[in-house]
């Protein structure tokens, strides 16, 4: 099968057809070109159309790139894709929103309609309808969600990539194409929103196991609201700070309450239907599972207590991540998930909602980054590139080079240590750029961390649908 | 990492005129990645606390004059040219502070200073009252004509929890301590644990009898440590907690009230500006309002609770009114670069997140107009629809925002409880609102340009805290009639 990738750079493109896990194996003459190649492609053709891009590249003085490292100017603070101001969505002014994100994409969104939208989750669907957008957005860094312009095209390039990755990172066909071998696909969490892993896991519904009826989601018919997201993330900070008493909720926001309200009070009733569903569907069958630890440790528990032990097929997938950042888990979490199970094959990714093409972690513990992905670390106090050779500690700088209509390269907020960009392997014999697993937020260094990560979010998602409750006593 | 960060500073642990060194225990600096070792204060609670509060007498019984005589002779010895304490403290700050070495040494050179007798008598009379420090004071007579009250200011046992960002926060402990004849365990910040302990060092060395030097000591534990803190915040043991500080660490505080213990919070502040439409009256305005309004973001380079940070400007917020704010904007900028060292210079530690939300801005080109932020220099952004940026609670590092507006009342109701000083320009200004913005929470109003600069010693944070650190006693005198009416029905039969 072939995956739509005609907007990669031909180099590229050609790593999707056949053995993808070679991307892994490359040596520094064969991948480095490649990357360079598309490089130059998307600044050529996205400089004069994000006129961000454009702008630092003229600040800069950078007519063109001649090297992968002269990029890092040119690469966004990882605070761009929240720039806008809160007070656009306090106030309602989505029509301003709209002209925020149309800076940060080649779609024309000059023609699009924001009367009468009052909610994000609005917002969303009305660019999903209207335009070729499928904007995906974060859990919420200080209650500012991060809007990213992706397109329809991308929501089953990702999930593409993600298959080609399980198919061959182990080697050529070692696991299932599931793109090929249709499997039922089970998800602890929402099929409806337009977060990175509800969109991913719908279509993956779709692409994965064939249809809605092959799927099973904890909530097959409530949208993960981004609205909701974007309260809690504002209510945290505003805790941590004491100034609860200042918070300023939408009327939109406020009349949706009990929509939220009734959610909350089926969760246990949901979370019954859902054990009850994985069992009666799909007991002994390989299927692909897609949660991060924290949640799959939750439902193993449950679970295990249910006496359920051994539920899925041996040939099943799991793909999960997320570190368990903000929930203590038992020593032996994972030996009490497979138990649950039945299955052991499981791939986690170094993923982030701004990347569409993840890292898988090898046996050594290490995330390698797929040929698509360009790393650079950066001192953390000048933001110059450090060298791309041997092993150095810094501010992880990514350049996605899959995304055609909006540009790629990011400053991250993770400091992280990272090896390989030279040819000197990896204790798992693949060459390339890779991150060393010790991997955590600046401002977690420094002592703080306000920043929800999808880990903790149901959470905050509750905390922030009692919070509105209690508005209306 | 820094030669000092490999070496590590040596905290000493001063016990009521002891000396206490070793470091038991490592603990990591804030900024500059320093880290430091100090005494295990678990293993010496005993000494620390003062558990039979008759041990004040002596400290009680000390005449003024004595205490302005010893803090004076103090105050001489705190030279960091001469005192290698000071100096090693100031060497650390080098490292650790937000303020850069040229702000650092104008602070510490004014530490005697605040210890002369005048100053100290200064801080006395105001922010207590000599007479009732000194003496039982007679109240004028009530409706009881046949008795006499007397009030006394009386000296407690109190532990600070002391603030990191300025070194004065240090020097006006120990002073406010030994004026109201007090007893302190100052507990210092990990982020300033040396400031403190050089001037009781000092104090030790000067007199390690003297009732002031053993009633006051200076410790170093993490804040947090059960162990230390279980034992010690009990009413037993002490009867006020001073605490400056993190939201979150007067939270922790508040599992430890109960009746007969008193939490006296200075609690994180932030200060903001309001300036009216006078500043635009002429060029020769503007330039001075800019000059003033750069000295209440510039000075001790915004480190200080007192530094303004939104600014709301009533410019008017039509495209002129825009423009005004854009330019007072221009003139703020240009008068914070011209600032002298001593006052403020471009911060040393540049925030990285707020750099990374200043970046930001440049994807919104219609909402902010940002003068500076390119480097460590400083900046002013100027808010184009009439609010605050978002990260208007992280504004530092010589950051401000201004937000023109049209009406004062938007100014007024962005004020609240953590709200200190405002700076507010013209002063007839300030006299027609400041009602409005003493109820919406605001603690202190200036005219613009003296929120950080010398601060006439009065009330903080809208409470007294000398007043609040010591016990006001009444010693009641009822007189022979008073009890008249109860003597009848009870001679003996």
């Amino acid at each position: 099968m072939s995956i739509a990738a005609a907007q990669l750079h031909s180099g590229l493109a050609a790593l999707l057809e056949g053995d993808f896990g070679r991307g892994y194996r490359m040596a520094r003459a064969e991948r480095e070109p490649l990357q360079l190649a598309a490089l130059r492609d998307r600044f050529a053709a996205l400089r004069g159309s994000i006129g961000a891009l454009g702008r630092l590249a003229e600040e800069q003085g950078l007519a063109d790139i001649n090297r992968l490292e002269d990029v890092v100017p040119l690469l966004f603070p990882h605070t761009v894709y929240k720039s806008y101001p809160l007070s656009f969505l306090e106030q309602g002014r989505f029509d301003r929103l709209t002209r925020w994100l149309d800076g940060l994409t080649t779609l024309d969104l000059s023609g699009f309609d924001s009367a009468g939208i009052d909610t994000i989750d609005d917002w969303v669907r009305r660019l999903d309808a209207q335009t070729e957008l499928a904007v995906i957005h974060t859990f919420g860094t200080s209650g500012k969600l991060s809007f990213l312009p992706r397109t329809k095209a991308h929501t089953p390039l990702a999930v593409a990539l993600n298959a080609r990755a399980i198919r061959d990172f182990h080697g050529h066909g070692s696991g299932p194409d599931l793109l090929v071998e249709r499997r039922p696909m089970i998800s602890p969490s929402y099929r409806l929103g337009a977060s990175s892993i509800a969109r991913g896991m719908a279509r993956m519904a779709q692409d994965y196991a064939g249809g809605l009826d092959q799927a099973l989601f904890l909530y097959p018919d409530a949208w993960f609201s981004a609205d909701v997201a974007s309260l809690a993330g504002r209510i945290k900070v505003a805790e941590a700070r004491g100034e609860m008493g200042q918070l300023q909720i939408s009327p939109a926001l406020l009349a949706r309450r009990a929509e939220f309200a009734a959610r909350e009070a089926s969760r246990a009733e949901d979370m019954d239907r859902f054990f009850a569903e994985a069992s009666r569907r799909f007991a002994g069958q390989d299927v692909f599972l897609f949660a991060v630890w924290p949640i799959l440790f939750e439902w193993a528990e449950e679970g295990l207590q249910r006496g359920l032990r051994g539920l899925f097929g041996p040939g099943s997938v799991l793909t999960t991540g997320g570190g368990s950042k903000g929930r203590v888990l038992p020593p032996d979490y994972k030996d009490q998930i497979f138990e649950f199970l039945g299955f052991e094959r499981h791939f986690e990714f170094f993923g982030m909602s701004e990347l569409m093409a993840n890292a898988p972690r090898c046996e050594a513990g290490h995330f390698h980054f797929p040929p698509l992905v360009v790393p650079f670390v950066l001192d953390p106090e000048t933001g110059a590139c450090l060298p791309r050779q041997g092993t150095h500690t810094g501010r992880l700088a990514l350049m996605d080079l899959v995304p055609e209509s909006y540009w790629g390269g990011f400053v991250t907020g993770d400091e992280v240590t990272l090896s390989g960009c030279d040819d000197v392997p990896c204790a798992c014999g693949r060459t390339g750029p890779r991150l060393h697993p010790e991997i955590r937020r600046f401002s977690e260094a420094r002592g703080g961390d306000d920043k929800i990560n999808c880990a903790g979010a149901p959470e905050a998602h509750d905390r922030a649908v009692d919070f509105l409750l209690e508005q209306a006593r | 990492m820094s030669a000092a960060a490999e070496t590590g500073y040596r905290v000493p642990l001063l016990l009521r005129g002891e000396i206490v060194e070793g470091g038991d225990m490592a603990f990591g600096g804030r900024r500059g990645g320093v880290s430091f070792t100090a005494p295990d204060v678990a293993g010496h609670l005993g000494e620390l606390v003062l558990s039979t509060p008759s041990r004040m007498a002596d400290i009680a019984g000390l005449p003024f004059a004595e205490i302005e005589r010893f803090l004076a002779a103090l105050g001489e010895r705190l030279d960091p040219a001469t005192n290698p304490h000071l100096a090693e403290a100031f060497a650390l700050a080098c490292h650790t502070s937000g303020l850069s070495r040229s702000l650092l040494v104008e602070y510490y050179r004014g530490i005697p200073g605040m210890l002369q007798p005048d100053a100290v008598r200064d801080v006395a009379e105001r922010m207590v009252g000599l007479d009732y420090l000194n003496g039982w004071v007679e109240q004028p007579r009530g409706r009881n004509r046949h008795g006499t009250l007397r009030i006394r200011a009386v000296g407690s046992r109190a532990v600070h929890i002391i603030a990191g960002n300025v070194p004065v926060v240090g020097v006006a402990t120990v002073l406010r301590n030994a004026i109201t004849r007090s007893d302190a365990i100052i507990k210092t910040p990990s982020n300033d644990p040396l400031t403190a302990a050089a001037i009781v060092r000092t104090m030790i060395e000067l007199d390690p009898g003297h009732p002031i030097t053993r009633h006051t000591s200076v410790a170093y534990w993490k804040g947090g440590d059960a162990r230390i803190e279980d034992a010690l915040y009990d009413p037993r043991r002490i009867e006020k907690i001073v605490a400056w500080g993190g939201f979150a660490g007067i939270r922790h505080l508040t599992q430890y009230l109960q009746p007969g213990l008193d939490l006296i919070t200075l609690d994180p502040k932030h200060s903001s500006s309001l300036i009216g439409p006078e500043a635009f009256a002429d060029e020769a305005t503007l330039h001075e309002v800019a000059l003033r309004l750069a000295l209440d973001i510039g000075t001790m380079n915004q480190e200080g609770c007192v530094n303004a940070r939104v600014i709301y400007v009533l410019s008017g917020t039509d495209p002129a009114g825009l423009e005004r704010a854009n330019r007072l904007g221009a003139a703020t900028y240009a008068a914070l670069q011209r600032l002298p060292d001593s006052v403020s210079t471009p911060h040393k530690a540049f925030d990285r997140d707020l750099r990374e939300e200043i970046a930001a801005l440049a994807f919104v080109p219609d909402a902010y107009r940002v003068f500076g932020g390119q480097g460590n220099e400083g900046a002013l952004i100027v808010s184009q629809d009439g609010a605050p940026v978002d990260f208007a609670r992280q504004l530092a590092c010589r950051v401000g925002n201004i937000v023109p507006i049209d009406r004062v009342e938007e100014a007024i109701l962005s004020v609240n409880a953590y709200t200190q000083t405002i700076g507010i320009y013209p002063d007839r200004l300030k006299a027609a609102v400041r009602d409005r913005l003493a109820w919406q929470g605001a603690q202190r109003l200036v005219s613009l340009g003296g929120a950080g600069l010398d601060q006439t010693p009065g009330p903080q944070d809208g409470i007294e805290p000398l007043r609040r650190m010591v016990k006001w006693i009444t010693d009641e005198d009822l007189g022979a009639e008073t009890f008249a009416p109860f003597r009848a029905g009870q001679e003996p039969g």
